[in-house]
Order: structure tokens, then sequence, then C-alpha cells
């Protein structure tokens, strides 16, 4: 029997709102019914079963499930901007997306230099002032953690920095938008141990400045940094809210130090 | 009786690769046994002096000067020609094209690969006597027909391997851009073409070795054995397979059929030269767009 549909009780401020959608993949029916809200500046993870649609649900909050041929979606999703909440279907898709990040399971850098990569999207905006591109790349990269680990070899090919340090240039590439939502895909479950505490710590700064949505395993680290944890299951978001408090969080960071 | 299919099969594949690399060895040394003694600047340039000729400053009446660069003027036309719509083609059946039609599309691409060389040539030939009888009474068989017909002849190859490429990325690959808030004609333009530019250019390559060796196509749209460089589109020219062709079903004298051996190992030679550039232009869209497996 489905779940009744359930709003957590703890989202203060919802950034996103998820109702009644469904998507189908050729035939089958992926997400059967999906409700829910996204707490704004906050991180909401979302586990499950592998296999079960996680990574398409979080492709559905920037369209990129639109790339995926033979695929049919019903329901609303509604992003707050500017106060008013509204329906992303209705947005240009190059406007979701740039203020809609993504982050992959597996680090994506393209094959040119570190300074090219972050500054990508600026070039795909056709930003063209150098200051500006030079000052928005450094901000990006302070934001990742990642400005003082590779700002002497800017032009190094980003191909040459390590798993986690590539990952953490994909989330400042994603970040030189300064987007309002960032959606990481697993983004630690390629990574050592080391490398995944990084970013665990950088999600928990990063909150500051955006809403975090994480799709994540059971045993991720960054459920534990958490203010909000969905499972996917069977088709349906169940909220088991687990709301972390702040003092608490604190403590989980000093940990990881 | 397992382990007995098992070496049986690396055998084979052994002995195929050896017959092969032999065979090619066998086709090389025969060549150069034949030819070699025929190949002087007489050959090439014959009464002219090498200086003139190659300054454009005399024609080359009795020398295969005027076939080499009526060649090499040909597979640049017909790359030229194919490159663009051979590769747009591509990127429409990968990126654009209504899953319905596909199948539709793929099949009229097969048909296309599949049709004799001959035939694409009559089409030239059709093609420019309809043009002479209904736009221009200067219009016959030329330089711009024959590129043209040749170019059908090899968008086939570019159309298909631009279309694996793009469609044999990785998803992720794929998205990078579009999640970045890249517009579709962005992530082709800046991520799809450049990570696939060395595949492209082996479909390229494959083109200019047809271009080189077809005969037929330029035999019925312009090419003739005695028409020195065209000077325009609309010129009859010269090119060396027609000239081997022409030499070896029709010699007079032993003399005159080992001038075509020669013509073969000049033919051989300009595709090194073409293969050599695009494989260089290949290892460089490889160094500069490295993917990482």
């Amino acid at each position: 029997m489905p779940p009744v549909h359930r709003r957590a009780a703890a989202v203060k401020e919802s950034k996103i709102r998820i109702d009644g959608f469904k998507f189908y993949y050729k035939k089958r029916m992926v997400l059967k019914e999906i409700n829910g809200e996204l707490e704004e500046r906050a991180i909401t993870t979302i586990i499950g079963p592998s296999g079960v649609g996680k990574t398409t649900l979080l492709m559905v909050l920037n369209r990129l499930y639109e790339s995926i041929p033979d695929c049919r979606v019903k329901g609303r999703v509604e992003m707050k901007l500017n106060g008013r909440y509204v329906d992303i279907h209705k947005l240009p898709i190059t406007v979701l997306r740039k203020r809609v990040g993504m982050v992959f399971q597996v680090p994506n850098p393209l094959p040119m230099s570190i300074y090219k990569n972050v500054a990508f999207p600026l070039k795909l905006s056709n930003v063209k002032d150098k200051i500006i591109i030079e000052e928005r790349v450094k901000e990006a990269l302070k934001d990742a953690f990642l400005w003082d680990e590779v700002k002497d070899r800017l032009n190094d090919s980003a191909l040459e920095l390590s798993g986690g340090q590539q990952q953490r240039l994909c989330i400042a590439r994603a970040m030189i938008m300064r987007p309002e939502v960032l959606l990481l895909d697993e983004p630690t479950s390629s990574l050592d141990m080391e490398a995944a505490l990084k970013i665990t710590r950088l999600l928990v700064d990063l909150k500051k400045k955006c809403t975090l949505v994480v799709v994540s395993h059971y045993a991720d680290l960054t459920r534990r940094i958490s203010d909000h944890v969905l499972t996917l299951k069977d088709g349906y978001l169940h909220t088991n809210s687990k709301m972390m408090a702040a003092p608490e969080e604190n403590n989980m960071t000093d940990d990881i130090e | 009786m397992n382990r007995f299919i098992q070496y049986s099969i690396t055998f084979f594949a052994w002995i195929s690769g050896i017959i092969l690399i032999g065979a090619i060895g066998v086709l090389l040394i025969f060549l150069l046994f034949k030819g070699v003694s025929s190949l002087n600047s007489f050959l090439i340039f014959g009464e002219t002096r090498p200086l003139d000729a190659l300054l454009f400053r005399k024609d080359v009446l009795d020398g295969l000067f005027p076939a080499i660069i009526g060649t090499i003027l040909l597979i640049t036309a017909s790359i030229v020609w194919a490159i663009p719509i051979g590769v747009a083609s591509g990127i429409y059946l990968a990126e654009y094209c209504n899953l319905r039609w596909k199948p539709f599309f793929s099949f009229m691409l097969d048909l296309l690969a599949g049709i004799p060389s001959i035939l694409v040539g009559l089409f030239g030939f059709t093609l420019s006597i309809f043009l002479h009888r209904h736009l221009s009474e200067h219009i016959y068989p030329c330089f711009l027909i024959s590129s043209m017909a040749l170019a059908c002849l090899v968008l086939p190859y570019i159309i298909r391997t631009t279309e694996q490429a793009l469609v044999n990325l990785p998803f992720s690959v794929k998205t990078t851009g579009l999640a970045l808030g890249a517009s579709r004609l962005q992530n082709i333009l800046f991520i799809l073409i450049p990570y696939n530019l060395s595949r492209i250019i082996s479909g390229i390559i494959l083109a200019i070795g047809r271009c080189a060796e077809d005969t037929a196509v330029i035999m019925l749209t312009g090419v003739v054995a005695m028409a020195g460089i065209p000077h325009s589109l609309l010129a009859k020219y010269e090119a060396l397979p027609f000239y081997i062709f022409y030499i070896s079903s029709d010699y007079n004298s032993q003399e005159e059929l080992m001038k075509g051996f020669g013509a073969c190992i000049i033919l051989l030679a300009v595709c090194a030269v073409f293969f050599t550039l695009a494989n260089i232009l290949k290892r460089k869209a490889e160094i500069r767009f490295a993917t990482r497996t």
C-alpha cells in the first residue's frame, strides 16, 4: 500500500516542492509517487537500495533526465526563485541548470586545464571579461576548499589531480555559477576515506550558500551531516526526518578533522 | 577438447594476421620491384623542367605531374564537401533524430554505403547532362561533378564513424556539459566533437583512401587521359587511378606498363602523405582530449 503523503514537519522553509511526481522509463514506472519538500540551505540526503531510482530523482531536479531517451514524467516540481515557487518545467533549461548545479558520482573533469575547467560554465554563459572570470574562478575554488592546493598550478591539466581533488574541482565548477541548489550523486563513493572526509566537511560549509541534495549510500558519511534523510524505496519517497542539532553537527566536523 | 578449440582459435588468429601482413608485404615488394626502375623525373615531368612544372610555369604534356596534382586536388575537394555534410549528418543521427525515424535513416545510409561506385558515377554523369541541358551549356562532366560524386561515395564512412562515436560516449560525458547549463549546440561544439575528434578523423582517413583509389566514379564524371592541371572547377582533369587503369588495359609496350607500376607507387605515396597528415591531426586531438579509461 502506498504511504500517505507526509510532509516533513521539520522543513522550515522549502526550496523545492515535489508534488505527485511520477517517472516512467520505457514501460516501467521507476518513481511511482514522489511527494516532498527540500529545505532551503540545508543538506537533504536521499538514501535507498541501488537501482531504486535515486539518481533519476536527482536528475529530475535539474531536468537532466530529458537526455534519457524513452522516458516520460508526470507531476509537478517547483522551485523557489526570488520568493516565488516556479514550475521547473516552465523555466528555460539552461537557466534552470545554471541555478541547479550537479556533481556526479565519478569525478568528470573535462580534459583541459584546472582553470579552464572551473571557468567552463562562464564560457557557456558568454562571460568574456577576464578579470571577472579570474575572480569567479578563485572564489569557486575557495568555496570548494581547493584554492590552496592548486593556486600555483592552475594551468596544469585537471586530469593530473587526485580523485578527491578532481571531485572538489567538479564542485568548484558547479559553484562558479553561484547556484541556489547543488545536487550531488554519491559524491564520495568513488573516493578513499580521507578524500571523502574532506568532501563531507566541504558540504557542511557549502550549506551556508546553497541548498544541498545528496544521494548517498546507507553507510555513507554524508548521512551523518544531513539535516534531513529521505528514503527512496519501491518508487515512493519516505520521510524519516532526522534533524541534527547544531552543536552535535559541530562535534561531527571536529571528529572528522 | 576444450583446450584443442582454444589452441585452434589462437592458431587461426595468428595465421590470419600473418597471411594478411604477408599479402600486403608481397604486394608492396612486387610493386617496388616492377615500378622502381621507371620511377624517375621523366616519368613525372616528361620533357618539362621540374622547376617550371612545380611552379606551374609550363604544362607537362608527357608526364604524370598533372595526374598527381589532379588526384591531390580531387581528394582534397571531395573531403572538403564530405566533412561538413558527413559530420553534421552524424551529429543529427546521434543527437537530434527522432527515434521513430532513426531506423529509416540508418537503412538509407546502409543503402548509400552499399551502392556500387559505378552507379554513383552514372548518377554524376546523368546529373552533369541534366545541368548541361537545363542550367548552362558550359557544364560537362568535370572536376566539380567528380568531386561531388566522390563525396557522396564516402559520406557513409564519415556519417557512421561520427554517429557511432557520439552514440558510444558514456552518459556521464554526454551530460557533463548539459548539467553545467550548456545548450544542446554548445554541448556538441564544446564537448561532444572535441571528445570524438580522433574517432571522426579515423572515418576521414577511410574516406581519403576511398577517394584516392576510386576509378569508376571519375571515369564517368570528367577524368580524361590528357587534360593537364584543371584550371577551374568546371574543367576536365587527370588522375592517377585512371591513368593506371588506362595503361594496364591498353599498353603498347613493356615500357608503358612499367610506367603504370611507377604510377601505382606514386599513388601509394600520395595516400601515405594524406594518411600521415590525418594521423598527425588525430594524434594531436588524442593528446589534447585524452579521455580516461
